[in-house]
């Protein structure tokens, strides 16, 4: 094997070992993230909490205010596409009426003048 | 001596070779290429948003009364010790006065969590995506099985967990004793009050509002763990009328003054009050 023939092999392994080292053994760790990356079955029982509240006290300027941290999608977009898990995942259907409830009433829902909050 | 130079020659470039591919692989591992985690479990959340996160779980306990779901959801969040984080969470709460009214939710599902019998079970909170990933330490999701809400069990016999009795909201406090204590080893004045549900068990996150000529004062019960998470206590001025009663309403309880005492030595000195409430 030719001198620079080793040398590229070597290289070969070294960037093995970093990939390696680099994705499995050590990878990137992200320990502060934001509500909007969790995964989708996470953000739906997320959403499905905030259903379960809304059907107790009936306050929609709470509810909207409580998915805001999931992104800067409109509530009713976020409570949405909740839903569409919901139906997709097979939730009880407990489960999906709490969240109908808050999408129809989220729909109807007008925000107040500068801001969700109460 | 020329041969020898060669040979030493040969093993640094090989070595070279893999110090520049090292290098290359992990700028592709760690900067061009980083791992990405689009996908995030409530575990890596930021502190602030593990706390609303929890805010959130304790108001759907409140809502729903289902204690299994909410502990299978708690569980997500990987604290040490679930029950400690949501009272420390509810007692900054009350000291940062309650901007989000969230500490009585936190503390009852703390209460709650506390209550309930050793060995409760969580129920496995199948899922996702990720099926290789455990959820709850000790329930594998099976590859196999679809995905499926926080609270579908994985055995479909296992049964959703119960409705937790909670106190009939808005349920009316009386006083079910009164008494001056004269004990020489609290400070004086020291007015305590515990306040307990229907069942007798202890209430923390309620507030108390106790008033006074010309002033008063709120407080609340849980900020002293260690004597109750139902207990509060007050220092009260000599020869000051008070008079209390619940926020949550309830009886109001008047002409309260720290009792006139006497040591064994004939010196003269204020005592304390105890007051117990109780949601009838």
């Amino acid at each position: 094997m030719s001198r620079w023939l080793k040398f590229f092999f070597m290289i070969a392994v070294g960037i093995a070992i970093g990939l390696i080292y680099g994705w499995v053994i050590s990878p990137v760790e992200y320990t502060n993230t934001t509500p909007d990356t969790l995964r989708a079955d996470y953000r739906s029982d997320y959403v499905l909490m905030v259903a379960e509240v809304f059907h107790a006290d009936q306050n929609i300027d709470l509810a909207a205010r409580q998915l805001g941290i999931l992104g800067s999608e409109p509530p009713t977009k976020i409570a949405a596409q909740a839903l569409e898990y919901a139906l997709q995942a097979n939730f009880p259907a407990s489960d999906l009426s709490l969240l109908q409830n808050l999408v129809a009433a989220l729909q109807t829902w007008q925000p107040a003048p500068g801001g969700t909050s109460p | 001596m020329s041969t020898e130079r060669v040979s030493n020659r040969g093993s640094w470039y090989l070595l070279t070779g893999t110090l520049i591919g090292l290098a290359l692989g992990l700028l592709v591992a760690w900067i061009l290429f980083p791992v990405e985690y689009v996908d995030t479990s409530p575990a890596s959340l930021r502190p602030d948003f593990k706390d609303q996160y929890r805010s959130m779980i304790a108001s759907a306990f409140l809502a729903t009364g289902e204690l299994g779901r909410a502990q299978s959801r708690l569980s997500l969040l990987d604290d040490a010790d679930p029950v400690q984080a949501l009272t420390l969470q509810s007692q900054s709460a009350l000291s940062a006065g309650d901007p989000d009214g969230s500490a009585y939710a936190l503390a009852r599902l703390a209460d709650a969590l506390k209550l309930s019998p050793t060995g409760v079970s969580i129920l496995p909170t199948s899922t996702p995506a990720s099926a290789t990933q455990p959820l709850l330490s000790g329930a594998t999701v099976t590859p196999a099985h679809p995905p499926a809400s926080m609270i579908t069990p994985v055995s479909s016999p296992t049964p959703r967990p119960t409705r937790t009795p909670t106190p009939t909201v808005g349920a009316a406090y009386i006083l079910i004793k009164q008494e001056d204590s004269c004990e020489t080893n609290l400070p004086e004045g020291l007015l305590q009050v515990e306040v307990q549900d229907a069942a007798g068990r202890p209430v923390p996150g309620a507030e108390i509002i106790l008033a006074w000529q010309g002033g008063e004062e709120h407080f609340f019960t849980g900020l002293k763990p260690e004597l109750g998470d139902g207990y509060a206590d007050f220092t009260m001025t000599p020869d000051t009328v008070y008079t209390i009663q619940l926020a949550s309403g309830g009886q109001l309880v008047s002409n309260l003054s720290a009792p006139s005492c006497r040591t064994s030595a004939g010196d003269n000195y204020h005592g304390g009050v105890r007051l117990l409430f109780q949601q009838p």
